[in-house]
């Protein structure tokens, strides 16, 4: 069984070590040996979160935590986003509840069909905003709720501009998304492959 | 230093008394507040530590807001502040420590704030930081001490930076929550202390190293009330749980609740993970307020007007358990 000697090493360093064996040869039974009671806990817990089936001994004063799992079994619960996907990453900016400018009734049944519509962009949709009249979209009686809500439970990151709820009034009316403010805004433009602005 | 160590150094020892000391050592309060006049006090405080982003500008920020947290917390406004540099020249070009005392410049001059001096030495690993002066009326300073049953507390800036930095530190960070976390050191306390001296608030402190529980706790430790927080009420960094999760809990969280521990009871609802964010020590992180229970509501809105959008009551000072909190 592979050891690892983690003694001496202040946290994360021995989760580090533990994740970095794990990875490069595939393991799947290992031993860390680690001095304090933050390793000994932090290494037990990531091993877990990989699936391991962990067991901790003390001996003179160090901690030997043992962690084996099944082979081929794919681990079970939080694995670290990876920082670089090869997917496509489109982020749609909603600044109003209408689409296009002309007759607003229209405008408004055009913006229903899209935010029903844009599903088909499948697993690239990574980011919604709403902005300015936007945000009139996310909240309460608003039609498009149970559509939106339904991405939001698939995992899509729907993001609501906090300051223009404060304009509008209606911070306590909003139902999906994160309020968030200018900088993830800018942050999120900066990091989609493409930005849609509607 | 953990708060046990710094404990058994301190304790037992008698420092000097003076009548116009009106926040000493004794009331390990977030700073020392001294009566100069009757309608003035000054507010001192220091603060410094090793870098926890690696981009040196946003460093010399946050060590700025953090060290002026303090201040604010104590319900003063910050006048001067003198660098504090330990600096590795032999290894380090000096263009890095130009950008973190950049950093630092400029986030003095948002709080309106002036360099008056500074110190620096030659040392292995370098560490940055500030001590601040501000003003008070004498009568108006906020300690950790004065709750009364009933209060409300809330939370300015969401938990789990000391979680966060530990990811950062292993590389496992996406480069989004380091960016939002590294904003979120910078935010001066300043909005958050301004909107809470126009409410009847009865206590303030800010929460840093010995995080959330561990703050609660010099607040309830030798009084006659108790507090109760609710878990689902606290606001918590995005990806912060996900990476306790991980195993990516600083030293400092384990340290923080065998401290503690004894002092909380926890509610059989409340994952072992929440509790570790809860014991996490936040780097700049926000004040936490004790305000009558009427004016709770407006003042979160207050705060949230003006961008504060974490904002929340987390909690309530109870008649009891005294000496205790209850988390649920």
């Amino acid at each position: 069984m592979k050891q690892i000697d983690a003694r001496g090493l202040a946290c994360p360093a021995p989760v580090l070590q533990t994740k970095n064996a794990i990875e490069d040869e595939n393991l799947n039974s290992i031993k860390v040996l680690v001095d304090n009671e933050a390793a000994r806990q932090n290494v037990s817990r990531f091993l877990k979160s990989q699936g391991f089936k962990v067991s901790e001994q003390e001996r003179e004063g160090d901690f030997h935590v043992t962690g084996g799992r099944e082979g081929g079994v794919e681990p079970e619960g939080v694995m670290v986003e990876k920082q670089d996907t090869e997917q496509k990453k489109i982020m749609i900016m909603v600044a109003n509840n209408c689409m296009g400018h002309g007759d607003d009734e229209l405008g408004s049944k055009l913006m229903v069909s899209f935010l029903k519509t844009i599903k088909e962009m499948g697993d690239e949709l990574w980011r919604l905003v709403f902005v300015n009249n936007g945000v009139k979209l996310a909240i309460k009686d608003s039609e498009v709720l149970p559509i939106l809500k339904e991405y939001e439970k698939d995992g899509l990151y729907i993001l609501v501009c906090g300051t223009c709820l404060t304009h509008f009034n209606l911070l306590d009316k909003k139902q999906v998304g994160e309020t968030t403010n200018m900088l993830d805004i800018v942050t999120a433009m900066q990091l989609a492959d493409k930005v849609i602005n509607i | 230093m953990s708060p046990g160590d710094l404990d058994r150094a301190l304790c037992g020892m008698e420092f000097p008394t003076d009548p116009n000391l009106i926040v000493g050592l004794d009331k390990a309060d977030d700073a020392g507040v001294y009566k100069v006049t009757d309608d003035i006090a000054i507010i001192q405080t220091v603060d410094f530590f090793t870098p926890i982003v690696d981009d040196p500008y946003w460093f010399g920020q946050i060590a700025a807001a953090n060290a002026l947290s303090d201040v604010y917390a104590m319900g003063g406004v910050p006048k001067t502040a003198m660098n504090l540099v330990a600096f590795p020249i032999k290894e380090m070009d000096i263009s890095v420590l130009r950008k973190i005392i950049q950093g630092g410049l400029d986030k003095m001059k948002e709080a309106g704030v002036v360099l008056v001096g500074g110190h620096s030495v030659e040392d292995k690993e370098l560490k940055y930081g500030l001590s601040i002066t501000g003003f008070i009326h004498p009568d108006r300073v906020l300690t950790k001490k004065d709750l009364k049953v009933g209060d409300c507390l809330i939370l300015t800036k969401p938990l789990g930076t000391g979680i966060i930095n530990t990811a950062i530190k292993g590389g496992l960070a996406s480069k989004e929550i380091i960016k939002f976390v590294t904003g979120l050191m910078a935010t001066l306390n300043r909005d958050a202390a301004e909107i809470m001296n126009d409410y009847p608030v009865h206590a303030c402190t800010d929460i840093t190293g010995f995080g959330l529980l561990g703050h609660l706790a010099e607040m309830v430790v030798d009084s006659n009330y108790g507090i109760e927080i609710w878990s689902e009420k606290i606001p918590v960094i995005p990806k912060a749980l996900e990476y306790a999760g991980m195993g990516l809990v600083p030293a400092g969280a384990y340290k923080n609740r065998e401290f503690r521990e004894s002092m909380v009871d926890f509610a059989p609802s409340v994952d072992r993970l929440i509790q570790d964010i809860f014991f996490d020590p936040q780097t700049s992180g926000g004040l936490l307020i004790c305000v009558n229970r009427e004016s709770a509501d407006d003042l979160v809105k207050s705060l949230k007007k003006k961008g504060i959008n974490d904002a929340a009551v987390i909690g309530e000072v109870l008649s009891k358990p005294t000496g205790r909190i209850v988390v649920c």
